[in-house]
């Protein structure tokens, strides 16, 4: 069982030395808000210099690959491009694409029912699908809606809600969603290790709430593309061909990144700049269940520049 | 009364003739689910009317059980007047936007407000019991985007957020529900008028119901709410506080089992369903050979095709 462990000094010499690539998730572990977490872009550069991979894995489904680019590069990363960034708005539209377009299907895939924003349906429409449009007329007139997909629409309405239960009376579609990330509070400013949070300005995420209305509303299951599940794993090796044993997991939520480390084959870290607390690591190490055990890190960190030194000069 | 065998499992038995004689003579009131039941959409299930006529005629209290939040018991009244059941007050009517509304008089301290996600019925609920609400109808924001919902203002006096049928229900809605519950903690009420996944519309389609809207505040907030609606046992609890009502002589007519049915066993009462709503027979089967507990719980003691086929047993 892991034994989440401070990483410092020859330890993490040691188990950086050893590692080919690192996956980081974003927010929490690189930046909060619109600040880069201090140090973070620096760890990344020493990365690069030190010839280890660094790849990108985030469960918003808000933004395309190419506005998260920007991003990168807005809060001061330097050298992060599009192919290294696997979110789960892009990776559900290769999932998608996957199902519905792939293994020779001739009938033209059929149309995709997105609840999101302007980022996901643009990484459907890249991914070569074609959207339903809103107030459409009643299924089954036009070309049949062969998934629906929810991720973060904070457009969301009862209307939609009641469209996306219409097309998946048909048992053949499909429901995806891009995460399971139920809510969090956006904060301004990073978490400072043992200082009480910033007070929350506005819930973000929802992904999670919104698919349980409508798996509520459909009776069905979705399938979620985002972590804990590991379907952005087999994105990442597929373009990449990384190697498990090789490649460490960074992230900040216990219950998304640390079990989609576990669920991979990774060693993981968490770091303490976002959501989860040393104290619930902690907790779940101490607990009889064998699930709680699978949420607790290899390391932590209260930071990830405190990496930086385990990297050669 | 020989409605059951105490203890052993209910055999959802045809309710006719001498044994619809006993179980009907036996009870003292009768609590009835509206649609799928006296109603499907506008139009009265045939015999409906007639039947509930000689039920008041010989004596028996009836009243009316509903998990709809859309409507008041006023207008509940009047839809009964305006289709030819026996004249009702209000105080007959039991549906879950009143009882919610009073949980809330109840539950809240004296001033304190509810953010409410629901319709108008839901708001005249409260305004009736004197609970100050804010909330029914689309949002009103300070402007388009998420940042600009931060500085949507939150009422200090708000200690409850109430979940009903909201045909307005949005990501901002629910980012401002969201808002009020983190800001409360456990001193904010999460409340709930029913879990009906979806309601039945006329033609066989449905739409949404208020369990989704509940689900997702719950999932947001990482909580449950407390659920006024059947099979919980608040409403029935409602029915006891207004009339004297003796459970052993006490008959609940409904179409669902995992609303009505559930609820009257779990009080006591003698559970009758009625095949003119969402229920087959086929499925009470199936939960009749189950060995799981939870699924006998939702077998009926009685069933009939409609309730006019009580009809005969309520003849002179």
């Amino acid at each position: 069982m892991a034994s989440c462990r401070r990483l410092s000094g020859a330890g993490l010499r040691e188990v950086l030395g050893s590692a080919q690539g690192l996956l980081f998730d974003c927010d929490g572990v690189l930046w909060a808000g619109e600040r880069a977490v201090p140090g973070a872009p620096e760890l990344l550069e020493r990365l690069r210099r030190s010839g280890k991979a660094a790849l990108f894995v985030s469960n918003n489904s808000r933004r395309s690959v190419a506005e998260l680019e920007r991003r990168f590069s807005r809060l001061g990363f330097r050298g992060v491009r599009a192919e290294h960034v696997f979110s789960s708005a892009l990776c559900s539209a290769l999932f998608l694409r996957q199902r519905l377009l792939g293994g020779g299907g001739g009938n033209g895939g059929g149309r995709v029912f997105v609840l999101g924003g302007e980022g996901l349906r643009g990484e459907v429409r890249d991914a070569g699908l074609r959207l339903a449009g809103e107030g459409e007329p009643a299924p089954g007139a036009a070309e049949p809606v062969r998934a629906v997909l929810v991720g973060y629409d904070d457009q969301f309405t009862f209307a939609k809600l009641a469209q996306a239960c219409g097309y998946l009376r048909d048992p053949q579609c499909l429901l995806v969603a891009t995460d399971p990330d139920p809510w969090h509070p956006l904060s301004d400013g990073q978490r400072t290790p043992g200082e009480p949070a910033p007070p929350p300005l506005l819930p973000r995420g929802g992904t999670g709430s919104l698919t349980a209305a409508v798996e509520t509303a459909s009776g069905r299951k979705a399938l979620v593309v985002g972590k804990p599940n590991t379907y952005m794993f087999d994105c990442i090796v597929e373009r990449f061909g990384v190697d498990p044993s090789r490649t460490l997991m960074v992230g900040d939520r216990l219950e998304t990144d640390i079990l989609f480390g576990k669920n991979c084959g990774l060693s993981t870290i968490l770091t303490l700049t976002g959501v989860s607390r040393l104290e619930e690591a902690q907790a779940y190490m101490a607990s009889d269940s064998a699930a709680a055990k699978d949420l607790v890190p290899n390391y932590y960190v209260d930071s990830i520049a405190d990496l930086i030194p385990g990297l050669d000069e | 009364m020989a409605a059951m065998a105490a203890g052993g499992p209910r055999r959802c038995r045809r309710l006719e003739a001498e044994a619809a004689r006993a179980v009907l003579g036996a009870a003292d009131t009768l609590l009835f689910d509206c649609d799928g039941v006296l109603w499907r959409g506008e139009a009265a299930v045939g015999g409906a009317a007639a039947a509930l006529g000689r039920l008041a005629a010989a004596g028996k209290r009836l009243c009316y059980v509903t998990n709809n939040s859309s409507r008041t018991r006023a207008a509940y009244t009047e839809k009964l007047r305006r289709l030819g059941f026996p004249p009702a007050e209000p105080r007959h009517v039991f549906g879950s936007a009143y009882c919610a509304a009073r949980y809330l008089r109840q539950a809240l301290p004296p001033g304190a407000a509810a953010y409410v996600l629901g319709s108008p019925a839901l708001a005249a609920e409260l305004e009736a019991v004197g609970v100050p609400h804010l909330g029914p109808g689309p949002a009103a924001l300070p402007g388009p985007a998420p940042a600009d919902w931060a500085q949507a203002p939150l009422d200090p006096a708000v200690r409850a957020v109430l979940v009903g049928f909201d045909e307005h229900f949005s990501y901002a809605k629910l980012c401002q529900a969201l808002r009020y519950l983190l800001r409360g903690g456990p001193d904010c009420l999460l409340v709930g008028t029913n879990r009906d996944h979806r309601l039945p519309l006329e033609g066989g389609t449905a739409i949404p119901g208020t369990g989704c809207l509940v689900k997702a505040v719950e999932t947001a907030a990482q909580r449950e709410a407390f659920i006024v609606g059947k099979p919980n046992r608040y409403m029935f609890d409602c029915v006891v506080s207004e009339f004297n009502i003796d459970p052993a002589r006490t008959i609940m007519v409904g179409d669902r089992l995992d609303t009505d049915i559930l609820m009257g066993n779990s009080c006591g009462l003698t559970t009758l369903l009625t095949l003119t709503g969402v229920t087959t027979l086929d499925e009470v089967k199936g939960h009749q050979e189950s060995d799981c507990p939870a699924r006998q719980s939702l077998v009926p003691d009685y069933y009939v095709d409609s309730i006019a086929d009580l009809l005969p047993a309520l003849g002179d």
